[in-house]
């Protein structure tokens, strides 16, 4: 069995020779040149959703600073890479002519982007470098709406995401969607499908985002948004779409992680007033930031307003009953606020989901990178490039349990529903560590580890051999055996 | 003949109804038109005159029983069913987090609460759609056309109705909530614009969460095409701090996109609180003070008003026809030397008025060309469209193994032949209207010259008031003029008696041809151990028998929908004429009895007809304020 470095190292070795084919036109070795850097840098995330689906939103909460500008109306015009640095700097690249740093200027903590004198069509990104440990693993790609009513941006979105005939730059994506809709559906497909290792969803998650406003922002819309999110994930239309669906409370995330000392305190002070008080206050927005001039003496409405942008109305009145509840210091509300927003889940699930698969997401980005490049521009080597490209996908057992995954997802292959959930856990459908895969708590101990894949592998290879079931299955069970072998392959004190 | 006593009675004042009028005795607040249209029902029975009294009787009808559809229509989850029960303040659509409505709920008033499902049900041989009809209790409504018991209306309800006692539907407001458009492209967004047409208004429901995606606008834009009166909601202005940012960028796209509709903010949570708590600061907060007074005045007004145009209309032309048997009599009185002159210029227009009748007439032949000129369009257009999704449908199958991509697949088609059936539905109906007008323009052509122009010593006519102020203060000749405001009216007239047939196919369900799609699949996923090239064949064999089962359902029900029209458009022109010869007739016989009587008995009856007609003159003229207050 391929280790995961090993492919790594094939990827590699593979862009190396493509490199060497194509030493006669620069453009394309300088093209393949950057494939090869990708391959050791970090996971490539793009953002994506619909308009106002909560993206800048998200990632400021992902970053955790105020790096993406946010507005109630449309306002991410341009993609926008963040990744890892160690002093801000953020830098344009037009679609002409080199590259051109930009003043990186912060207002209110906020992260101020002023392109100068170049015109948003003629930009094709710009690079924000910010010294946030978040992005040490993880570059995050904000894309404009999809879906958007000012034509260009959406096609910028597209242009980037989803290219007709060359590959993204995106390894994985994250995509936003407040309901599900015929576009979203449309997105994912195309995001999932494309060249030759269709993905079937393996490299997307999808995020019920602004999970706060759902059921009108009542104190229980958190819970509401679990509901939904657990429907969309048993949905059938989306499982071969997507790996998960997280609700996430973006602006909660955004607020609880840079919650200040000031907020904190307004808060209390809301939490202190008599209870009918508040929750008359609380009622609207506009009772929030229009009641009566004796109201101003509690809280001002300046003050209001501002709370009103960082949390939302859902915000405040969670934040003002967990004060009130005894979420008596900021650090704990804050903590709370994040907790409740499902931002740890998507992490987490962007960790067993993406960041362990990282390998296998890069190669196949490097794969198909290749392949485009010897489709584009036929060379004498190509033939036999060609070849190695085919027999990789076919040969290395993670593009293996990838297309098995997305047949059992699919219902291609049909598996008796006792064996179905077990095998997409060996597979590392949810998560690709052995504890992950074997279905055990992260500190189990190695000899129980141990014991328990041996069980699975005899297990396995019984059903493999057994002739009553359709060859389909066997075929599939014994790529289920050589998921159990690569578990043991992978235990420590062999 | 009428005696003078008849008439007495017949135009007095109305403290004495005529014998087949009793039943619609004027109730206390009539309004003008009811108590018009109440005293021509009188004369038209009065001069003996039934046809005109059945006429009358029918637009007595329609003022007494008006129908204004709103259709409340938006993407899911925008607060559509929240709006529907803040209006009405009652629990009647299913409100949830997460599931959606799943069938049309027609909400209207009723003196007791009630809730009937319709279920539409293909029966017999040549595909007739059938409705049945049953009552559920009404706190049961909510689950029978939500997802949750009823996911993807697999009940196959066409739509359900609610009755509660409602001041707001009291003067006939009827509210759709219909399900949620899941994209435009969608088939639930097309069966929306299917509905399209039967609407009096559109109410486009959308959350302050963010300004118009693209689909929207787009849908908005059709909409508009289709009916006028379109507004826009922009809801749960209670949770979004920037909703007014929201609002005027909805405002400018709207602008930009040339769309005129009015925006109005509001929210259902105030406003049910409100309704709670009895708190009035707090209802006007929640924007429905507007959203109301748009219903009433905006929706109900004009309809209001396009029916009392209607009215206006058919007092106008009964009274012009009631008074062309006098007007000939009085000639023939005035002026005996001219008798047979007069009696031949009658006898041409009685001959005019039953030339209507035929089938060679300039309406009937546009009428039944247009027809079929339609039938043969309308099935080109849809073939034409279902020709190219066929084309494209084989195309992807060649590309690819259908046992793999056929769900989306599927999928994808039925959203495709549901867009192509709604374009090509909306399409027909608005060609049906285009050609009922023009059906109607070349009627009043005709029945104009068939009632005789004839001259009278004095004019028993209208002068008495010849100007009327109208509330702007501008003056405005009656006559001629008020004719031409008066032909809208007569289209409106039409189309009121017609609704029923463009309200009950627009809310067809095209779709039901999609359990054979299903069945494909099935069969092109059992095809798996054979070869490619015959899971193809199969898929595309799958693709063409759906595509035809949809082409012959849609087809039927077009050719149905137009069948309707053409017999409704016929039974009305053709009343229309036969009303025409009696009068002419009437005048004929009028003009003869006058040679007849000798020089005092004459001298008596110029005397007396004048006199009547100077009360027809002023019924006549209040049709014609009418028709001008409803400008």
């Amino acid at each position: 069995m391929t280790s995961a470095s090993d492919l790594s190292s094939i990827a590699r070795r593979l862009l190396q020779r493509t490199m060497e084919a194509y030493r006669g036109s620069p453009e394309t070795q300088r093209w393949l040149r950057g494939e090869l850097d990708r391959i050791d840098a970090p996971l490539q995330v793009a953002i994506a959703g619909k308009v106002k689906a909560g993206k800048s939103t998200l990632l400021n909460a992902m970053v955790g600073e105020m790096v993406a500008a946010t507005d109630a109306a449309e306002c991410t015009t341009l993609v926008t890479w963040y990744q890892y640095g160690n002093v801000p700097r953020l830098t344009l690249y037009p679609k002409l002519g080199a590259p051109r740093q930009l003043p990186a200027s912060r207002r209110d903590g906020r992260l101020i982007i002023d392109l100068g004198a170049t015109p948003a069509a003629d930009v094709e990104r710009l690079v924000v470098d910010w010294p946030s440990r978040q992005l040490k693993a993880t570059t995050l790609i904000d894309t404009p709406g999809i879906g958007s009513l000012t034509t260009e941006n959406s096609e910028r979105s597209a242009a980037f995401l989803l290219l007709e005939d060359e590959p993204t730059a995106a390894d994985a994506v994250v995509y936003l969607m407040r309901h599900l809709h015929a576009t979203d559906f449309e997105f994912l497909e195309a995001f999932s499908e494309y060249g030759a290792a269709s993905a079937s969803g393996l490299n997307a998650i999808a995020v019920l985002s602004r999970a706060d406003e759902i059921g009108g922002g009542r104190l229980d819309a958190l819970m509401s948004a679990r509901r939904v999110a657990a429907r969309y994930r048993s949905d059938p239309r989306l499982v071969g779409l997507c790996q998960d669906v997280v609700p996430v409370a973006g602006l909660l995330a955004q607020a609880g992680r840079s919650l200040r000392q000031d907020e904190f305190q307004a808060f209390s002070t809301l939490a202190g007033a008599p209870r009918d008080d508040t929750e008359a206050m609380l009622l609207s927005v506009g009772r929030f930031l229009h009641s009566g001039p004796r109201e101003d003496a509690l809280l001002s409405l300046g003050r209001r307003r501002v709370l009103l942008d960082r949390f939302g109305l859902f915000g405040v009145r969670l934040a003002t009953t967990l004060v009130r509840q005894g979420s008596i210091s900021p650090d704990l509300l804050a903590a709370e606020l994040v907790r409740r927003s499902g931002l740890d889940e998507l992490r987490s699930s962007l960790a067993s989901r993406f960041t362990e698969r990282r390998d296998l997401l890069k190669a196949r980005s490097a794969l198909l990178t290749v392949d485009f490049v010897l489709r584009r521009e036929p060379s004498p080597q190509g033939r036999s490039l060609l070849a190695e490209v085919e027999r990789i996908l076919a040969g290395s057992h993670e593009f293996a349990e990838m297309r098995l995954l997305a047949a059992i997802r699919s219902s291609a292959v049909t598996f008796p529903d006792a064996y179905r959930a077990e095998a997409e856990r060996l597979l590392g459908a949810n998560g690709t560590v052995p504890g992950r895969r074997l279905g055990l708590v992260d500190d189990t101990d190695p000899g129980t580890l141990r014991a328990v894949a041996l069980e699975a592998l005899e297990r396995w290879r019984r059903l493999s051999e057994n002739p009553v079931f359709p060859r389909a299955f066997a075929d599939a069970a014994r790529t289920v055996v050589r998921s159990c072998e690569g578990i043991l392959h992978a235990l420590p004190g062999r | 003949m009428p005696s003078d006593t008849a008439s007495e009675h017949a135009v007095a004042t109305g403290t004495q109804s005529a014998a087949s009028g009793g039943q619609f005795a004027v109730a206390e607040a009539a309004s003008p038109a009811i108590q018009t249209v109440e005293l021509t029902l009188r004369a038209s029975t009065a001069y003996q005159r039934p046809d005109l009294a059945v006429r009358a009787r029918q637009a007595l009808q329609r003022l007494h029983n008006p129908r204004v559809r709103v259709l409340v229509v938006g993407e899911f989850k925008q607060g559509k069913s929240m709006l529907v029960n803040a209006l009405v303040n009652a629990p009647i659509c299913p409100i949830d987090d997460d599931i959606s409505t799943s069938v049309p709920t027609v909400v209207r008033y009723a003196h007791h609460p009630s809730a009937t499902l319709v279920r539409g049900a293909w029966g017999g041989g040549d595909g007739d759609e059938q409705e049945e009809r049953y009552q559920v209790p009404i706190e049961q409504l909510a689950s029978h056309v939500s997802e949750a018991d009823n996911p993807g209306n697999h009940a196959g309800l066409k739509y359900a109705e609610a009755g509660i006692p409602r001041d707001i539907l009291a003067d006939g407001l009827e509210l759709v909530d219909t399900p949620g458009v899941g994209g435009l492209g969608s088939v639930q967004g097309s069966a929306t614009m299917a509905m399209l047409p039967s609407a009096d208004a559109i109410l486009l429901v959308s959350d302050a969460a963010a300004e118009y995606s693209r689909p929207e606008l787009e849908f908005l834009r059709q909409a508009k095409l289709v009916c006028p009166n379109v507004a826009c909601v922009l809801t749960k202005i209670d949770l979004y701090p920037r909703w007014q940012w929201i609002a005027e960028l909805d405002r400018r796209h709207l602008r930009t996109a040339g769309i005129d509709a009015e925006l109005l903010a509001a929210s259902s949570m105030l406003r049910l609180h409100a309704s709670r708590a009895r708190d009035n600061a707090l209802n006007a907060e929640s924007g429905f003070p507007a959203l109301v007074t748009f219903l009433r005045e905006r929706v109900l007004g004009q309809s209001e008003r396009m029916a009392n145009r209607a009215a206006a209309n058919d007092v106008v032309t009964i009274t012009a026809q009631l008074a062309s048997g006098m007007r000939a009599e009085l000639a023939a009185c005035e002026d005996p030397e001219r008798a047979a002159q007069l009696v031949a210029e009658l006898e041409q227009a009685r001959q005019r008025a039953d030339g209507l009748r035929d089938r060679g007439s300039r309406w009937a032949q546009a009428l039944n060309d247009g027809i079929a000129d339609l039938n043969v369009d309308v099935d080109y257009d849809l073939r034409d469209r279902m020709r190219v999704i066929v084309r494209e449908a084989e195309k992807a199958l060649d590309g690819a193994d259908p046992k793999k991509i056929w769900d989306q697949f599927a999928a994808q088609l039925e959203e495709q032949a549901a867009a192509a059936v709604a374009a090509n539905f909306l399409w027909a109906t608005k060609r049906a209207r285009w050609l009922a007008a023009q059906v109607g323009d070349l009627f009043e052509e005709d029945g104009a010259q068939a009632l005789p122009r004839l001259r009278t010593a004095r004019a028993a006519a209208p002068e008495v008031i010849a100007e009327i102020e109208r509330p702007d203060g501008e003056k405005f000749g009656v006559g001629q003029q008020a004719f031409v405001g008066l032909r809208g009216g007569y289209m409106g007239t039409l189309m009121a008696g017609m609704a029923s047939t463009f309200m009950g196919l627009s809310l067809l369900n095209p779709f039901s041809a999609a359990a054979g799609l299903l069945m494909g699949g099935k069969m092109v996923r059992d095809e798996s151990r054979r070869l490619l090239d015959r899971r193809r064949m199969e898929a595309k064999n799958t693709v063409r028998r759906y595509v035809d089962d949809v082409s012959f359902q849609v087809g039927k029900q077009s050719r149905d929908m137009l069948r309707y029209v053409q017999r409704d458009l016929r039974d009305h022109f053709m009343a229309r004429s036969d009303e025409l010869v009696c009068s002419a007739q009437e005048s004929l016989i009028a003009a003869e009895r006058a040679l007849q009587a000798g020089e005092a008995e004459r001298q008596q009856r110029i005397a007396d007809l004048y006199a009547e007609l100077e009360r027809i003159a002023a019924l006549e003229h209040e049709g014609q304020a009418l028709a001008l207050a409803a400008e």
